[in-house]
């Protein structure tokens, strides 16, 4: 499968800060690719880089293989499905208006499945969108986006400030509508990006920490309980894949960042001798989360 | 273009409230503008007050049309809507300009033809004015408006920017009048005004091909700030004479006076004056005369330069612009200067020479046209549409001429006459508004289409009746200059001084 985003050595400095750094990211056709990071962390401006809003300080950002810089309103952009969280939307248009007027804009506009996004999403038609609320706008901005089904849907924290009943129905609406669509969102709300991303990319401070795909991720994080069955050798140096390790007299407990159960049991067995009893935990992607960014400021 | 008309309709649909002000406000104009043609015969017709405030209002609401529907697709920020959407900029450029032309451009072009002809003054023929002061409008108000807004986030910052760029340009140019748009030129006004055009208009279309291809603020904010330089410097930047020069380039060259020979006005020594004021200036004003001009012209005087030299070889040269005074009778010039007046005494007793240039303009080709006083309108070559009216009383006589856009830079002299020879009223010849132009364009940058000549004579003291008014009009044929010397001038001998009387 083909990349439809890429960036390669991707930098970008406002002043003296460096916002993204040296940031290599690949996205393939079809995937779901969750960005994920702390907020401030360069997710933002990653997606403002390859929508050409911002111009990259060095290095490249593709989108369908052609440079960023050089995104075409009739080859990309008809393609390209963008939202953000603080868009500025045409206000004094109407549900009904907004749709009538970015139709001629896609050849691919499917005026059926405007209307249906519409009552999916229950938009109330001849509402001004100044008036609607922020959950509804985005529904409407989103509605907007997947009637001409864009082969690439770019998402910045789509979700912030809504209430769960509304995020539920726009993850809904996404998934229902969105097939053979590459997504790329990105989101510091961790939990419903758990239920449908199939690849995650993990930003700290403009650095791209790992990048890859879901199971995988979930397979090589867990969290481990070990009761010792003597004492605690100290001092004790903690492997490298293991993180926020606790310890007290007959307990040890970590997250493993690469478990491989044979390897783990290998380790624990040359630091701490024969277990009394291993409990072996998969982990949400919201506590994984939670421990590289706890990591990352400990570092830091 | 299929996608600017989308979003021309977009645009207007959007402001269509403001479109609707701007009709408003523009069909006043051509209300209050038309009726002002009937004011002779109705004294209610010319409400000046709401036709100074129509064309107050005129510019305010361009501006407003202008701003809002540029930041319907603003260009600055990483918020809009529209930028990931697949609009082509030259597409939003074109929709924009249509917009322009649709809302602003057009209805004033309908609204001066409506008073045009309310003045008896034929939009057809009127067309290069009609067309011209298009031009204008885009050039002055609507191109640079629409740049400044290019470069701004919204409309409250385009408001501020033009504010605050307005009051830079009031500011300068009552500090210093005349850096900018040479105010103090008279007739040769136009080259200064349209370099400011011209700098403005460049410059605006610059900002906006970039700003629509790049986003990028601050090139174009950069190029903005150069214009405001290059315009506030305009009138230092450019000689007078270097003015006179493109005047000359630009007007007519119809007769040559090569046998025109300026020298000391003998006839008129009485004039000439050194007056001592105290204050280390000397007044100087010295006569001159103008001989072998070519059969049936006039000359006016636009300018002239004239140095002396001292013994001690330094030099003074007439400090400011060149400036002359021309006499009621032909040919007849002066030139007026200050000296220091350390100078002078260097060169008070001496018998010196003053070399000169004097930049003038050669008017003929004569005509006349005879009203008889019926208010009927009959057009009257090189001044307008004229019409000569007696109050009922055989008492009062007017004559009134109305002429599109601009004057011609003729100069008009008026005979109120009684039967065919005998004269009552002499109006010398003079430029038919206050302030006459070379200027080649049919237009100048003003509001109103239409400005009138108005004269009238008090026929009541002496019993009779009048039964025309005859108008002689004289073109200029061009603009020329001639160097001159005069020697053995001794400055002392016209020396003055100024008497205090006793307190």
């Amino acid at each position: 499968m083909s990349d439809v985003i890429r960036t390669v050595d991707l930098e970008k400095r406002f002043g003296g800060t460096v916002v993204l750094d040296r940031l290599n990211l690949a996205v393939s056709e079809g995937s779901v690719y969750g960005l994920l990071g702390p907020n401030g962390c360069g997710k933002s401006t990653t997606i403002k880089i390859l929508m050409n809003i911002l111009e990259p300080s060095a290095g490249r950002a593709e989108i369908f293989g052609n440079d960023s810089r050089r995104i075409s309103p009739r080859r990309d952009l008809t393609r390209i499905g963008y939202v953000s969280e603080n868009q500025e939307l045409p206000e004094w248009m109407t549900v009904e208006y907004l749709m009538e007027y970015l139709k001629p804009f896609y050849p691919s506009w499917d005026e059926a499945r405007a209307a249906e996004l519409i009552w999916q999403f229950d938009l109330p038609r001849d509402r001004k969108l100044r008036h609607l609320s922020h959950g509804m706008r985005m529904k409407a901005a989103l509605a907007a986006l997947l009637a001409y089904r864009p082969k690439l849907i770019v998402l910045d924290e789509p979700f912030t400030g809504l209430d769960s009943l509304v995020r539920d129905e726009l993850i809904e609406g996404l998934l229902e509508n969105a097939e053979g669509s590459t997504i790329f969102i990105s989101s510091h709300d961790l939990a419903e990006i758990e239920t449908f991303a199939s690849h995650i990319g993990y930003l700290d401070r403009g650095r791209l920490r790992f990048s890859e795909e879901m199971s995988s991720l979930s397979g090589r994080f867990r969290e481990i309980e070990i009761a010792l069955a003597r004492a605690l050798p100290a001092p004790l140096v903690w492997p490298p894949t293991w993180m926020r390790a606790e310890e007290s007299a007959a307990l040890v407990r970590f997250v493993d960042t690469q478990f491989e159960y044979e390897r783990t049991m290998a380790e624990v067995r040359r630091l701490f001798g024969e277990p009394r009893d291993v409990t072996v935990r998969p982990m949400p992607l919201r506590e994984i989360f939670v421990t590289l960014a706890k990591a990352s400021r400990k570092a830091a | 273009m299929r996608q600017a008309l989308h979003i021309l309709k977009k645009d207007i649909r959007y402001l269509r409230f403001e479109i609707a002000v701007m009709l408003v406000v523009t069909a006043a104009f051509a209300f209050i503008g038309a009726r002002r043609a009937f004011w002779m015969d109705d004294p209610h017709a010319n409400r000046s007050i709401a036709w100074t405030l129509v064309q107050l209002q005129l510019p305010f609401i361009w501006w407003l049309l202008i701003a809002r529907v540029l930041h319907a697709e603003t260009l600055l920020g990483d918020r809009q809507f529209w930028i990931t959407r697949p609009y082509i900029r030259g597409q939003l450029l074109l929709a924009k300009l249509l917009f322009f032309a649709l809302c602003v451009s057009l209805p004033m072009l309908v609204a001066d033809a409506i008073i045009l002809g309310a003045f008896g003054l034929s939009p057809v023929e009127q067309i290069a004015g009609l067309l011209w002061t298009q031009v204008l409008l885009w050039a002055v108000v609507l191109l640079p408006v629409a740049a400044l807004c290019s470069v701004t986030r919204g409309v409250v910052e385009s408001f501020v920017a033009t504010f605050v760029l307005l009051l830079i340009l009031l500011a300068w140019n009552v500090a210093l009048p005349g850096m900018t748009l040479g105010v103090m030129w008279g007739a040769l006004d136009w080259v200064t005004v349209y370099y400011a055009i011209g700098v403005t208009a460049v410059a605006a279309v610059a900002i906006l091909a970039w700003q629509y291809a790049r986003r990028r603020a601050w090139t174009s904010r950069a190029m903005a700030a150069a214009t405001v330089v290059l315009v506030m410097g305009g009138g230092a930047a450019i000689p007078w004479t270097t003015a006179f020069a493109v005047q000359s380039h630009f007007g007519k060259k119809v007769g040559s006076p090569s046998s025109l020979h300026i020298g000391f006005d003998f006839e008129r020594k009485w004039l000439a004056r050194a007056l001592v004021e105290g204050d280390r200036n000397v007044e100087l004003e010295i006569p001159l005369h103008a001989t072998g001009l070519p059969a049936d012209t006039e000359l006016k005087g636009d300018g002239l330069v004239a140095t002396m030299q001292a013994p001690d070889g330094t030099v003074w040269r007439a400090a400011k612009e060149p400036w002359t005074k021309i006499d009621a009778e032909r040919g007849i010039l002066s030139l007026h200067a200050q000296m220091n007046e350390d100078f002078y005494r260097k060169i008070r007793d001496r018998a010196t020479t003053l070399r000169g240039t004097l930049y003038f303009t050669l008017y003929g080709d004569g005509r006349s046209s005879s009203l008889p006083f019926d208010g009927k309108q009959v057009p009257v070559p090189g001044l307008g549409v004229c019409s000569a009216h007696n109050n009922g009383r055989q008492e009062l006589y007017f004559l009134l001429c109305s002429f599109a856009f601009r004057p011609e830079p003729n100069q008009v002299s008026i005979r109120f006459a009684e039967g065919d020879n005998r004269g009552y009223r002499e109006i010398e010849p003079g430029g038919p508004v206050a302030r006459i132009s070379y200027s080649p364009f049919p237009a100048d940058p003003e509001i109103s289409p239409v400005s009138q000549y108005f004269q009238y004579f008090n026929m009541q003291p002496f019993r009779g009746t009048l039964s025309r008014a005859v108008i002689r009009t004289l073109e200029p044929l061009g603009h020329f200059s001639r160097e001159f010397q005069i020697d053995d001038l001794r400055l002392g001998d016209f020396e003055v001084r100024r008497t205090r009387l006793p307190e």
